[in-house]
């Protein structure tokens, strides 16, 4: 890579096996329940959904999500995974899944059918370690689970959807791709005058360009985010980080020639979540100062991936990037230098927040491992420069998801 | 959004929690979270693990939220009423701890139930039982305010922007696109349960649910010649004491849906298999779908006002 914008990547990854990812997924998990002493597992999140089942629920609001949710139910022993879901079910099929009717386990009068379900597939629960994400009112009140010793779901989820198969690093690639061919169109749209809504509505129309199957179509998961930064750290919403606020994303600000923009957005494919950001500058080319900015950023990107290998520290990538600019940390405070990417658009690992240098120090990367580096240079005066990439540890260091894009207008 | 309005719904869970026993109220869910304090934050689709984002104490009438900025809150609330994101358990129970009347809480109130969270509790609130209050919150929330009506009504205008862009894309174009980037130049790119166009020989069978300012709009159907078609008996039937049983006779398709609609997707939650014992009752609002049409019903004392009818 170089300063003047990182070197395209023609070839995509090859196509994934949902079958395969569907086994080996369900393999990584009971291998870690089995390992922990877990009897079962009863999943209601949608990514833990997904990672157990292959079902992808729709990218509706959380209040839709919760009522209608997908539930599914996993034993220790082999066998296909349970899933009881509302609408669409072809992935969840195609991944090996046992279906079972829907539910509604929000509801009180719907509680039973969950108890139900669970006793089908786990037998009785009573003395046994189960491993749950949430337990609804309705499921509380209903007495569903009463007498299991509960674990929460995230200790078995955690490090198995932690090290990505071949197929997963597939899906990411591919869904950055994908968002990436969008904001090409969202950035032509991004001129003075322009909205920030009417800028989403570009990029969330062009996500519908070359879909084909129904049920692993690209679905927006954030509200796109182009959000025009203050010149000044004190110039917009009063924080408690001392440093500016980002994301907002709550308004709809119309862009005029000094805005820097500040853009993210996520989008999954299969469930696996894109993770797009970049800084753009409507109407205009970014004067000296602001170039200035987008150096610096390369340069802590390329000495933070100059650390990524197997075996190196979540601490050891933080102190190379630290390093570049040891007046201040380059990153915003409530955030991070860099997150992993998956099911959820921020998993671990994650490195250089408020865990701590011992959390840091304590965290080895292996291959398999994905990370989205998002540094921040900031010049009080000036502004910021904030953009993202995404790249998968491999057994000798990284290589990058997603086509890879030139920063524009900053890179060539 | 009016502070009057935040701070009339402000009320009415304070006075439930009265009711019920409930000293604070801890709020995971996002919509139970922008009924009480008025909110506005980035949207992302689907669940999200429980955390606490909002926190209501009954003893100081205050609400809490979490957030490090003051972007997007209105009065009553104020900076000082935020507590920051954070990535470690340790600094998030300290600013839980901080929090006014949290720690001698008799009874906490959550709307989902965690191990992780039961455990925290133990440690900044050490004499509290946490109880299940998602039914507090969804039974002050199962009957809308005036000026909620009106928040959803306006939704459902939004929602009608969508379905008339794409009623009106070309033949070559995607009516999907075309409702999108409609809704779009009106400020509207949160969906409630999303944007749906796809034509079906002479018709064109749409479903549009959004959110504008956190409130649901919809409307739904299959058009043939520019008009909806499908029966309105069900909508028609969501009167004051009305049964599931009423419902499912008024309903001409297999597949119908009675369901609260607010600050998105609400109770009661009546279809063929669910709802059993449920009432309508006057100042509900309701999405009613009877196989493909869909509209959303304010349920009065008379008879119901259609609130998603064509403007």
């Amino acid at each position: 890579m170089s300063g003047d914008g990182a070197p395209v990547d023609e070839v995509a990854s090859p196509a994934p096996d949902p079958g395969r990812m569907g086994s080996e997924r369900l393999g990584r998990l009971r291998a870690q329940m089995r390992a922990q002493g877990v009897d079962g597992a009863v999943l209601m999140h949608g990514p833990h959904v997904t990672y157990a089942t292959g079902h992808v629920p729709e990218a509706v609001d959380a209040s839709h999500a919760n009522h209608c949710r997908a539930v599914a139910i996993v034993g220790a022993a082999d066998g296909p995974a349970r899933l009881h879901a509302h609408g669409e079910v072809g992935e969840a099929v195609a991944a090996g899944a046992d279906l079972g009717a829907l539910l509604w386990p929000e509801l009180d009068d719907g509680a039973a059918a969950v108890g139900a379900a669970i006793a089908e597939v786990l037998g009785d629960v009573t003395g046994r370690r189960v491993a749950v994400d949430a337990v609804t009112g309705a499921m509380a009140r209903t007495g569903v689970l009463d007498g299991a010793e509960l674990v929460d779901a995230s200790r078995v989820l955690g490090p198995a959807r932690v090290i990505k198969t071949a197929d997963e690093l597939a899906c990411i690639d591919q869904s950055q791709r994908h968002t990436e061919r969008a904001m090409a169109e969202a950035r032509a749209a991004c001129v003075p005058g322009a909205t920030r809504a009417e800028v989403a509505g570009v990029f969330l129309a062009a996500l519908r360009e070359g879909e084909s199957e129904p049920g692993s179509d690209h679905r927006n998961e954030i509200d796109p985010i182009f959000q025009p930064m203050p010149l000044h750290r004190d110039g917009g919403p009063r924080t408690s980080t001392g440093h500016v606020a980002f994301p907002t994303g709550v308004d709809n600000p119309v862009f005029s020639e000094g805005d820097l923009v500040w853009v993210d957005a996520g989008v999954g494919w299969h469930g696996y979540m894109s993770d797009f950001g970049c800084t753009w500058v409507p109407g205009r080319d970014p004067n000296a100062a602001e170039r200035s900015l987008f150096d610096r950023w390369m340069a802590v990107l390329e000495a933070s991936l100059a650390a990524v290998r197997p075996g190196a520290t979540l601490g050891d990538v933080g102190r190379a990037a630290r390093a570049v600019e040891p007046d201040e940390t380059p990153w915003l405070p409530q955030f991070y230098l860099a997150h992993g990417t998956g099911l959820e658009s921020a998993e671990m690992p994650i490195i250089g927040t408020d865990l701590g240098q011992a959390f840091d120090d304590g965290y080895e990367l292996e291959a398999g491992m994905v990370l989205v580096f998002e540094p921040v240079i900031w010049a009080d005066g000036v502004g910021g420069y904030r953009a993202e990439e995404v790249v998968a540890v491999t057994g000798d260091g990284w290589r990058r998801l997603g086509r890879g894009h030139h920063y524009e207008p900053f890179g060539t | 959004m009016s502070t009057d309005l935040v701070t009339a719904r402000r009320e009415r869970v304070l006075d439930a929690m009265t009711a019920a026993g409930v000293d604070v109220l801890v709020l995971g869910r996002q919509d139970n979270a922008g009924y009480v304090c008025g909110m506005r934050r980035l949207w992302t689709a689907g669940t999200r693990p429980f955390g606490a984002g909002c926190i209501v104490v009954g003893a100081t009438g205050r609400v809490h939220a979490l957030s490090s900025w003051d972007d997007g809150i209105e009065p009553p609330m104020s900076f000082d009423d935020l507590y920051p994101l954070t990535w470690n358990p340790r600094i998030m129970a300290a600013s839980m701890a901080a929090i006014d009347g949290l720690a001698g809480a008799g009874r906490i109130g959550v709307d989902e139930l965690t191990p992780s969270f039961d455990r925290a509790a133990a440690h900044f609130a050490p004499d509290a039982d946490v109880v299940a209050a998602d039914d507090l919150m969804a039974g002050v929330r199962r009957h809308k305010l005036p000026g909620e009506v009106e928040a959803i009504a306006r939704a459902c205008r939004a929602a009608w922007v969508g379905a008339e862009a794409a009623l009106n894309a070309g033949e070559s174009a995607d009516p999907v696109a075309s409702a999108i980037e409609a809704l779009a130049a009106r400020g509207v790119t949160v969906p409630s349960s999303g944007i749906r166009a796809e034509r079906r020989g002479d018709g064109l069978s749409v479903d549009i649910g959004v959110i504008r300012d956190l409130y649901e709009g919809g409307v739904g159907g299959v058009f043939v010649d520019g008009r909806r078609a499908g029966s309105t008996a069900l909508a028609d039937a969501c009167r004051d004491g009305a049964t599931h049983a009423d419902l499912a006779a008024a309903a001409t398709a297999n597949d119908w849906l009675v369901r609260g609609l607010g600050m998105g997707f609400e109770r009661p939650v009546i279809g063929p298999q669910v709802g059993l014992g449920e009432r309508l009752e006057a100042d509900m609002v309701l999405s009613v779908t009877d196989g493909n049409r869909r509209d959303v019903i304010h349920v009065t004392a008379s008879t119901p006002v259609v609130l998603s009818a064509r403007p």
